[in-house]
Order: C-alpha cells, then structure tokens, then sequence
C-alpha cells in the first residue's frame, strides 16, 4: 500500500432519525464538508449504520475513488467497528477511517443551542478530516496462538474451567497457592438448593481434574512472572514448598483467585466476646459437626444470624457492594440448625433471595420457624456482654418495638471481599480493578469474561462477589473464551502501536521508564543503544511517545501530526476551497 | 501601554480538550446519552490515554489561539494502561510552571479525572473550565 498517495476522503453526515439532525443542520454540515482540502465527496443520510447507509459508503468509495472515510454519527465507542468493516469490504484499510462523534458529543449535549451545536458539528468534521488527511494505511497483523492455558485459581471455578479446556482436548495448567484444591468451597458444610455436601461437589471435581489427560495441576504454587502477550505468555510459577520454578509458555490465561470472607478484625460486636463468629466460621463448624460455643464449647441453644455486615455500607466499613450470596446462605444455615437449637434469630437489612431455588429455601427457614427481624440501617442493633453473656437489642422496623435477644451464638454474615494478594495479581496480569477491589472485566455487558489484557479471562469471585452457582458459570464461558482462542490458532493484534525512528533515539531511556507494559527493550549492537519497540507487548497507550525527548517514537494511528492537524484545524481553520465537486 | 478586551455576551471561548478513549472520553458520551446539558465550547480530540498528551500539544493549542485547554483521563489507580495518566499528572506539575512562566493564568488549563460512569462529572469540569475561561476573557498573546 502506498503510503503517500493522494487523499481522497469522503464525508458522510448521518442524521441518526431525529437524534442528531433534530439539532445539528446536517444538510449544511455537509455542504461545508464538501469544501475543505482533499474532501472529494460529503453527503448526509437518515442512517449511515443502516444497510442502506453502509452500501452507500461502498458506492461513494467506487465511484469517486476515496481512499479515507469520515463519517459524522454516533460515538467511535459504539460504531468504529461496523464502520471499519464496511471500509474494509470496500478495500480501504481500516485505520483510513475516522469518525466523527455528533450524536453523543454534540446533538444530545447541545440539544437547546441548535446553532452552536451546529456551529460545533462544522468544527468537529474539519478536524477530522484534517487528520484523516494524514491516516496511514496499517497492516493488519496476527501472532500465532499456543494451545496451552494457564489457570490461576483452584477453586470451583478454577477447576471448573480446566476441566471444560480440557475436555475440548487443550492443554491446561491449573495453578493453586494453598496445598489443596477446593478454595473457598472446601471450606463451607452443605451448599444450598438440594442440600448437596461440599466437600462431595469438590471431591468430584478435583477426581475429574486428576484424571484429565491434558490437565496439570501445581498446588502449593503461585505464579510469580509474567511475560509476552495474547498467544505467548511467559509464565514462571513458583513451588512454595520446594522454591523450585517452572517456566510455562501459555496461550490464554484465565484469572480465577477468587475471594475471602471479610473478618471484621476490632469492630465490634466482633472480638467482645468468643462466641461472635462469622458465618464462614459457622459454615466449618457445620462442615466438622462441631456446632459448639467456643466459650464452653457446648452446643448453642440459641443463634442469632446478623446480615450485610460489611456489604451494602458504603463509607462505613469500606465495602458497598452487595455480596450476593449471604442472604440465601444465612438463610440457609439458620433452616439447617433449627433441628440442633432451640430458638434461631435472623436480623436483616433486607433480604435477597434471587437465585433459582433460592426463594424456596428462604421459604423452607420460615417454615422451620426460624425468626425474622428487620432492622434500621442507620441505628445498627447494640451489643452487650455481662458475665460472657451476649445480650442484642435493636428496634424492629416493620412492628416498630424495641427488641432484646440473648444469643449463646452471634453469626455475623460478613461481605465477600477480594483475596490476600489481589494487588500482585493485578499487577502481575496488568488488571484493573473496582472501587470495590474486585478484577474489571472488558465491558460489564458487551464483554464480562475478557479482560482489558488481551488475551487474560475472569471468572468466578475474582470479578466479583457471587456465589458457586454463577461462579462456575462463569468459568465455562471463560473456558469457551480460552478454547476459541486456541482453536483459531491465530488471533489479530492492534497495529497502534509505538515505532521508534533509530536516527533520532538518544538512548535516554525515558520512554523505557514511561512504558507501563515493559514493552520497550534496548537494541546494544548498536552504540549508542536504541529503543526497541516489542510490538505485540505494546498496548498503544503513547506514554512512551508523549515523554520521549526527542520525538523518536512514533505512535502509529496517533501520531503527533494527526493530533496537532485536529489542534490546528479547531483553531486555524483553512480557508474554504473553491468548490468540492471540481 | 494597555489593551482593553471588550467582551460580548454572544462570546464563546474556543476549548480544545484531550480525552483519553477509556475513561474520559466515554464519560462524555454518557453525558449525552444522559442528556446533561454543557457549555458547547468544546472540542473534543479523542486519545488512547492521558499519557499520551505530549505538554507540546497542550503549549502548540494555547499558541495556535485556544482560550483554554482541558485534559481528562481516567482516576488515579483505574488507567486503561495502568499507569499512563500518572505520568500524564506527574508532567502536569511542570506544565502549569511553563504555562505560567510564559505570562498565561494558569487557570486556563485544567487536569480532571472523570471515569466513563462520570458524565455528570465530566460536564460540570466543562463547565467550570468555560466559566474561568469566560471570565478571564479571549487569550492573545502579547506580541500578536
């Protein structure tokens, strides 16, 4: 492709119904396109992403033989890609289009300034099409893919997504930290709807993962390293209990570490007395037959359940978040030990049993006769302790008295929070993460399971709270993500990356420093050393470029002359040419 | 000798802003699809991230006859790229100084972190930008 070819771009205006040209003069905005340097053609129509809309696109590209597309519609977010694609069928290079954003950015912001929102459209084209005047056609690059996925997690949704990879016949490598396989769940007594023993649904799971062919499971190991990019990830993981290493080459990675249960470590009523646990200390108890009051270590006559403690509070211990499973869980282990106790009390904010065949066994704890309470969120029940003995007074909302309970056993059902370590492997996998410290997905709806690491999967608790149900649910998309990833073999990267020009490199070494990916390497045959740019570690952000002294880097689709000619053409207007059809 | 800048009503400054594609710059498109209603003064040139605005484009707007200049990014601790819009902050110390060593009110320039939840927050940074601009009246330099 020729790179200094003559531009020939095409503007095309898009009314989007009445959503822009019910205040934007499109037919004028147009008309003016029509005029400025190297625009061949401009139009406008009722709706560019129409099928109608992307043939016209085609046609106006044949006929007048444009060789740059900007078309003037909705936000890049939401159309950049269909509009590449219908540039592309028409064989210009994807990066030779540009949009402009008059939906979004103008009509919808400015809809009672018709005329300075129209005043801004005009503005807004001209920059566009002064940068689509400087577009470089880019090569539309692939990496192969290694048919190997790592796994960071062995929890049910760790193990739930190395079993699907591996019944899709692909390698995989389940890494877990602790000695076991199991996680969290491991951990819990019975599991709600139909009552099924944990360990049983764990036990189940790690048999079928032992015997897959292509499964590799390293316990008391953490990944320590990461390298390389979607396809070929370096992955070094580390033995703790032989400090040995092992340096994997992997193709996919899914993130599954999962969550803790939060202790309220010095907030009372947690540490007045033994006998305040959480529920995750009730569910072990449960799980050994060993319902006993830490104080006597006798059996507990009565229990009282305290709800959202730590979720659904922003400001007040930290966590806003509601954890998503507490409500049936509590629910849950009250129904359960109403045949060992005498009495049990649930205190609650509300209750949110939503899940399938979460709402019958709410049902089944009233039918049990455990006893309900609401409480007012802003005046939180009162707890005392005379002589060991625990003493609850809260008023209840719905009856409107002021209540007193004295429970030999206080559970306080706490959030779900992320792990020990999240910010390692936050690091370590380049994740962001959520005012509530949980791992982002790529987009909560368009994208839930992929990461803004291409190449990196979520699942489970890692994304945030849930419970096994939806966790597991999860890990099988992930895996269906990492397998498709694996069975295409082949996967396109982003040609916006940085480029260095050698003859101007320095060899100061900024842009190094300035690199969040570590993607910029130092060629030493040369003397002085050069940047090296790794293409396929580079995500594209600039940094490099903005801090680089010497205006060495080149950001390819966002060069500094693209963005100074919009600057430019905002400001310094070019003068209006003689007629756009001629 | 003094110049007297004679401000009328229909005057609107010319703004450009830098947004990053991530945060920023999906926190304006929230605004209008929220229908929030801001100054139209602005306009916006879409960026991979915060780190990539090089101060030269922020100096090159003010010098080409921008009244005022807006950068927006994503918050500390949530960059698409983990880190580009601390650089971004780290550089924005030192450009205030040029900025103000070359005889501008520092005013006319504004850093901002707005996520792509934020429209409302996103609006009211134009806003108060626009305002501060508008008052402070249309920049020429003195040698023009």
């Amino acid at each position: 492709m020729a790179t200094e070819e003559v531009p020939r771009i095409g503007v095309f205006v898009c009314h989007c119904g009445h959503n822009i040209a019910g205040t934007v003069d499109v037919e004028r905005v147009a008309e003016i396109a029509a005029h400025y340097p190297n625009v061949e053609f401009a139009t406008h129509f009722m709706f560019m992403c129409s099928d109608s809309g992307q043939q016209l696109i085609r046609d106006k590209i044949e006929e007048f033989s444009l060789n740059r597309v900007v078309v003037a519609s909705c936000s890049p977010r939401m159309h950049e890609p269909t509009f590449r694609r219908v540039v592309e069928e028409a064989d210009v290079n994807r990066y030779c289009f540009e949009q402009v954003n008059l939906r979004e950015h103008v009509s919808w912001c400015h809809m009672r300034e018709p005329e300075a929102a129209t005043e801004k459209a005009i503005d807004l084209i001209r920059m566009s099409v002064a940068r689509a005047a400087l577009l470089v056609p880019l090569e539309v690059k692939t990496v192969s893919v290694e048919p190997h996925t790592l796994v960071v997690g062995g929890g049910v949704a760790g193990l739930r997504a190395a079993i699907d990879i591996d019944s899709r016949g692909f390698k995989v490598t389940l890494v877990e930290r602790e000695p076991e396989l199991g996680g969290n769940l491991a951990k819990l007594s019975t599991l709600y709807q139909g009552n099924e023993k944990a360990s049983d649904v764990i036990e189940r799971m790690v048999l079928a993962a032992r015997i897959s062919e292509n499964l590799t499971i390293m316990t008391d190991s953490e990944v320590v390293d990461v390298e390389g990019y979607i396809g070929n990830f370096d992955v070094t993981v580390k033995n703790n209990a032989t400090d040995k290493t092992e340096k994997l080459r992997v193709g996919a990675i899914i993130v599954a570490t999962g969550f803790q249960s939060w202790v309220p470590e010095g907030i009372p009523p947690y540490g007045m007395s033994l006998d305040v646990i959480t529920l995750a200390q009730l569910e072990e108890m449960k799980r050994d037959d060993k319902l006993l009051c830490p104080s006597t270590g006798k059996p507990p006559k009565k229990v009282m359940f305290i709800g959202c403690v730590g979720s659904r509070q922003p400001g007040v211990q930290g966590h806003e978040h509601c954890s998503r499973y507490c409500c049936t869980a509590m629910v849950k282990a009250a129904a359960d030990i109403t045949e060992i106790t005498d009495e049990v009390l649930i205190l609650y904010d509300d209750i949110r049993t939503f899940g399938k065949g979460h709402e019958e066994v709410h049902r089944s704890a009233h039918e049990k006769f455990v006893m309900f309470s609401k409480f007012d969120r802003t005046k939180p029940a009162k707890t005392t302790v005379a002589d060991g003995a625990l003493s609850v007074k809260w008023r209840d909302i719905l009856a409107g008295d002021n209540l007193e309970f004295h429970p030999d056993l206080l559970v306080l059902v706490t959030a779900m929070i992320p792990p020990e370590g999240v910010e390692k492997v936050s690091q370590l996998f380049s994740l962001t993460r959520s005012a509530d410290g949980f791992f982002n997905e790529e987009h909560i709806k368009l994208a839930p399971l992929t990461t803004h690491t291409a190449g990196v999967m979520i699942a489970g608790a890692a994304q945030s709270a849930k419970d096994s149900t939806d966790s597991t649910t999860q890990a099988s998309g992930a895996a269906a993500k990492a397998a498709s990833l694996m069975a295409r073999g082949e996967v396109e990267i982003e040609s916006t990356v940085a480029h260095v020009l050698e003859e101007l490199c320095s060899s100061c070494h900024t842009c190094a420093t300035a690199c969040p990916y570590g993607a910029i390497s130092f060629d030493t045959s040369k003397k002085p050393e050069i940047a090296v740019v790794t293409e396929a570690e580079c995500h594209g952000c600039g940094t490099c470029a903005a801090g680089c002294p010497s205006s060495a880097i080149i950001m390819r689709h966002s060069t500094d002359e693209q963005i100074t000619a919009m600057v430019e053409a905002f400001l310094m207007p070019p003068p209006v040419m003689g007629g756009g059809d001629s | 000798m003094t110049a007297t800048v004679t401000i009328s009503k229909e005057w609107i400054p010319r703004i450009a802003a830098f947004c990053c594609n991530w945060c920023s710059y999906a926190g304006a498109d929230l605004a209008g699809t929220s229908r929030i209603q801001y100054p139209s003064a602005v306009r916006i040139i879409r960026v991979n991230c915060t780190g990539r605005v090089d101060p030269e484009f922020v100096l090159n707007a003010l010098d080409k006859g921008a009244d005022g200049v807006l950068v927006s990014g994503c918050h500390p601790g949530d960059c698409h790229y983990t880190s580009g819009n601390l650089k971004m902050r780290a550089r924005w110390t030192l450009l205030q100084m040029a900025v103000e060593q070359a005889g501008i009110n520092p005013d006319r320039i504004r850093l901002q972190w707005a996520s792509a939840s934020e429209g409302q927050k996103f609006a009211d940074g134009v806003r108060e930008l626009t305002e501060k601009v508008k008052n402070l009246g249309p920049f020429r330099r003195g040698w023009q």
